[in-house]
C-alpha cells in the first residue's frame, strides 16, 4: 500500500511516517503543494494524508487537482483548523475523512485502513486476524468460525486493537477513540479498563489466544506472539 | 436604599417645607397674636382717653345708669380700689351666643362730681382657638399650593432636563460587550450631558476593541498550539513504541501522555469557547431534548458505571427547545459528564427535564459550592480535580446565547445545576 503524506511541519511529517511505515505500508512525503502535485500526477496512492495549510497553498487546490486528474485515491485531511466550513468544504472537494490536530498516530492509522477498506471493498467486508474474523457489514465477530456475542463498541475496540498490531496504545488514546466528539470533555479514561477487560475475557471463552497485552502504566498493545 | 433621582429632589423640597411649617407657623401665631394685642390695648387707651378728654367733663352722677345701659363695652362702675390704669385679659359670658368670650379690659379710676369711679372698657378679642385654626388652615394652603407648584415645575423640567440622561441609561443597559449592539448616543445641548456621552463612548469603544484583541489573542493562541501539540503528541506515541524502558521511565511516559492529552483537551475547550464567542455556531434548529439525552445515553451510563453511580431519569416526553444542535449536544454532555465526574462513590444522577427546565443533580461533596465564581473560566471548586475548569464556562457560554438560565443550588445533599428555558 502507498501512501502520500502532504505535511509541512517536519517534526510531525516524520513521525507519521515513522509510525505507519511498516504495516505493508510505505509512506512517501511532500513538505508543499507544488512536490505533492508532482507526485499525484505521477504516481498512483492508496491514500493521501492532506494538511489544508502549507507554504505555498491551499490543501483546497490539491483536491481540486485530484478532481480534475480525476484520481480516485482517498484522502484524509489532516488539519490544524476545524470549522464546520472547512470541513464541508474538504467533502464537498472529495475528502473521505477529516482528522483534526493533534490526533494520535494510532488513531491515524486506523482511519487510514479503514479509508482503505472501504475504497477496496469488493462483495465481502472481512477483517481477519489469525482465528479471529470480523465482518464489519453484519457487525459479526468469529473466533475459530464461531460466532461470539460481542457489542458494537467491543467491534470498534477490537478493530482498533488489531490495526494497531504490535503498537503500544496509551490509555488516553483508547479513551479519545472510543469516545469520539464526547472525548474532549473526558477527563477520566478508567472505562478502558472496563471494556478491555470484557474484551479479553470475551476473547478468551471463546478460546481466543491471549493478545491483548497490558503495557505497564501506560496502556495495551495488541500483541501475536 | 435607592430611588429614583426625581424622587429625591422632591422629598427634599417636601421636608422643607414641612419643617417651615411646623417652625413658623407658632411663630406667625405668636407675633400676629402680640400685634393684635397691642393694637387692641392701644385701642383701650385711645377709647379711655377720648372719654376723659370728651365724656367725662360733662358726664354726672344721675347720668351713670344711662350710660351704663347705652353702653355695651364702656361701664362706669363703683370705684374698685386701683389707683393706676390696668390692663388684663377677661372673660364674659355671652348669653346669645351662650359661649364664653374672651375680652382685653381696661381699668381706670375717673372722678365724677368729685367721687370716685371705676371706668372699665372692653374688646372682644378674637378666640385663640379660632386664630390658630385660621394660621394653621391657611399656611397649610399656602404650602400645598406652593409644594404642588414646585412638583410639577421640578418634575416638568426635570423630565426634559434629564431626558438626555435617561436615553444614555438605557443605551447602556442594553450594551453587552460580546455582543455587536454598540449604543448610539444622540447630541444634546446640554454640556455635562455631551461629556457623559463622549466618555462613555471614548470607554465603551476602549473596552471593546481590548475584550476584541483578548478574544482574537485566545483564538489565535488556541490556534498555533494545535501543530506543537501535534508534534508533542506524535512524538510520545512514537516513543512509548520503545519496549526496553524502566519502571520508572515508564511511569514518566504514562504522565507525561496524561499530560499532552489534557493540554490538548484543554486547548480544544479554549477553541470551542472561541467558536462560541465568535458566533459560528448561530443556526438554531427546535430540538426535542429527550431525544438529545437518550441519544448518548449508552455512554453515559457506561462513564458512570467506572464510579458505580446509579442513574435515574424523569423526564417530560416533547420538550423542544430552540437551540443550534452542536451546541445543546455539548451542553447536555458537559451536564451530564459534570454530574458524573463529581460524584462519589456508588452515587446518583438525577436528570429531570420539564417543560421548562433541565436539571442534573448528582451527589458528592458534602459542602455547597461557591456559586459566585462557578461559571468563570478555570474556576475549580476542587484545585486537585483533574476537570480543566472551563466545563461550566462552556455551560454559561452556550446558556446565554441562547438565553437560557443557568443556577446552581444545594438541597439534601445534592448538587444541581438547572437550565431555565
Amino acid at each position: 500500500m502507498k501512501l502520500l503524506l502532504i505535511e509541512d511541519e517536519q517534526e510531525l511529517a516524520n513521525s507519521i511516517q515513522r509510525y505507519l511505515t511498516g504495516n505493508s505500508f510505505v509512506c512517501e512525503w511532500a513538505n508543499n503543494a507544488k512536490t505533492a502535485i508532482d507526485k499525484i500526477s505521477i504516481y498512483a496512492y492508496d491514500c493521501i494524508l492532506l494538511d489544508l495549510m502549507l507554504p505555498d497553498g491551499n490543501g483546497f487546490e490539491i483536491l481540486k487537482e485530484l478532481k480534475r486528474q480525476n484520481k480516485t485515491e482517498g484522502v484524509i485531511i489532516i488539519s490544524a483548523k476545524e470549522t464546520l466550513e472547512t470541513r464541508i468544504e474538504g467533502f464537498n472537494l472529495g475528502a473521505d475523512d477529516y482528522l483534526t490536530k493533534p490526533f494520535h498516530l494510532s488513531e491515524l492509522l486506523v482511519r487510514i485502513q479503514a479509508l482503505i477498506r472501504r475504497k477496496n471493498f469488493k462483495g465481502n467486508n472481512l477483517v481477519a486476524f489469525n482465528e479471529i474474523e470480523i465482518d464489519l457489514l453484519s457487525k459479526a465477530v468469529k473466533v475459530n468460525t464461531k460466532k461470539i456475542g460481542i457489542t458494537k463498541k467491543e467491534i470498534d475496540l477490537l478493530l482498533y486493537l488489531i490495526g494497531n498490531e504490535n503498537r503500544v496504545l496509551s490509555k488516553s488514546a483508547i479513551a479519545e477513540h472510543l469516545s469520539g466528539d464526547m472525548a474532549d470533555m473526558l477527563d477520566n479514561h478508567d472505562f478502558v479498563y472496563a471494556h478491555i477487560k470484557n474484551l479479553k475475557n470475551k476473547l478468551k471463552e471463546a478460546g481466543c489466544s491471549d493478545y491483548i497485552k497490558t503495557v505497564y502504566g501506560l496502556g495495551y498493545k495488541w500483541q501475536n506472539d | 436604599m435607592t430611588k429614583k433621582l426625581l424622587h429625591k429632589t422632591s422629598r427634599v423640597y417636601l421636608l422643607f417645607s414641612a419643617v417651615l411649617l411646623i417652625v413658623s407657623a407658632p411663630l406667625f401665631y405668636y407675633i400676629t397674636e402680640r400685634l393684635y394685642i397691642e393694637e387692641t390695648d392701644e385701642t383701650l387707651i385711645l377709647h379711655k382717653n377720648e372719654f376723659v378728654k370728651y365724656s367725662l367733663p360733662t358726664l354726672k352722677t344721675a347720668d351713670i345708669q344711662n350710660w351704663n345701659k347705652y353702653n355695651r363695652n364702656i361701664k362706669i362702675e363703683p370705684f374698685k380700689n386701683s389707683g393706676k390704669d390696668t390692663i388684663f385679659y377677661n372673660s364674659y359670658y355671652d348669653a346669645l351666643d351662650a359661649e364664653i368670650e374672651p375680652y382685653r379690659e381696661l381699668n381706670s379710676s375717673i372722678l365724677i362730681e368729685g367721687n370716685p369711679y371705676t371706668y372699665s372698657a372692653r374688646i372682644n378679642l378674637v378666640e385663640k382657638e379660632d386664630l390658630m385654626k385660621s394660621i394653621a388652615i391657611l399656611f397649610l394652603i399656602i404650602i400645598s399650593l406652593l409644594l404642588i407648584g414646585l412638583f410639577v415645575i421640578t418634575k416638568r423640567l426635570s423630565i426634559n432636563l434629564w431626558k438626555p440622561f435617561y436615553e444614555t441609561l438605557n443605551q447602556i443597559e442594553k450594551f453587552e460587550i460580546d455582543k455587536s449592539n454598540h449604543p448610539k448616543f444622540s447630541e444634546t445641548n446640554i454640556e455635562e450631558f455631551n461629556r457623559l456621552n463622549n466618555s462613555i463612548e471614548k470607554l465603551i469603544k476602549k473596552n471593546t476593541s481590548i475584550y476584541h484583541s483578548q478574544r482574537e489573542f485566545v483564538e489565535n493562541a488556541a490556534h498555533e498550539l494545535q501543530t506543537p501539540l501535534a508534534v508533542f503528541q506524535a512524538k510520545i506515541d512514537t516513543l512509548i513504541q520503545n519496549t526496553d524502558f524502566t519502571q520508572e521511565q515508564y511511569k514518566m511516559l504514562s504522565s507525561l501522555n496524561d499530560s499532552v492529552s489534557r493540554l490538548n483537551r484543554l486547548n480544544k475547550n479554549l477553541l470551542l469557547l472561541s467558536k462560541i464567542e465568535n458566533d459560528i455556531y448561530t443556526e438554531k434548529q427546535t430540538i426535542n431534548l429527550k431525544e438529545a439525552i437518550e441519544k448518548h445515553f449508552d455512554f453515559f451510563t457506561e462513564q458512570a458505571k467506572a464510579k458505580n453511580l446509579i442513574i435515574k431519569t424523569e423526564m417530560k416526553e416533547a420538550v423542544a427547545v430552540k437551540s443550534n444542535p452542536v451546541l445543546a449536544e455539548i451542553l447536555i454532555s458537559n451536564l451530564f459528564l459534570n454530574a458524573i465526574r463529581h460524584n462519589v462513590g456508588n452515587g446518583q444522577v438525577l436528570v429531570t427535564l420539564s417543560n421548562h427546565s433541565l436539571t442534573f443533580s448528582n451527589t458528592g461533596q458534602s459542602q455547597t459550592l461557591i456559586a459566585d465564581k462557578l461559571f468563570n473560566r478555570f474556576s475549580k471548586s476542587n484545585p486537585s480535580e483533574q476537570g480543566n475548569g472551563l466545563g461550566l464556562a462552556i455551560i454559561k457560554k452556550i446558556a446565554d446565547l441562547n438565553n437560557w438560565k443557568i443556577s446552581y443550588s444545594f438541597e439534601n445533599n445534592f448538587h444541581s445545576f438547572s437550565v431555565a428555558f
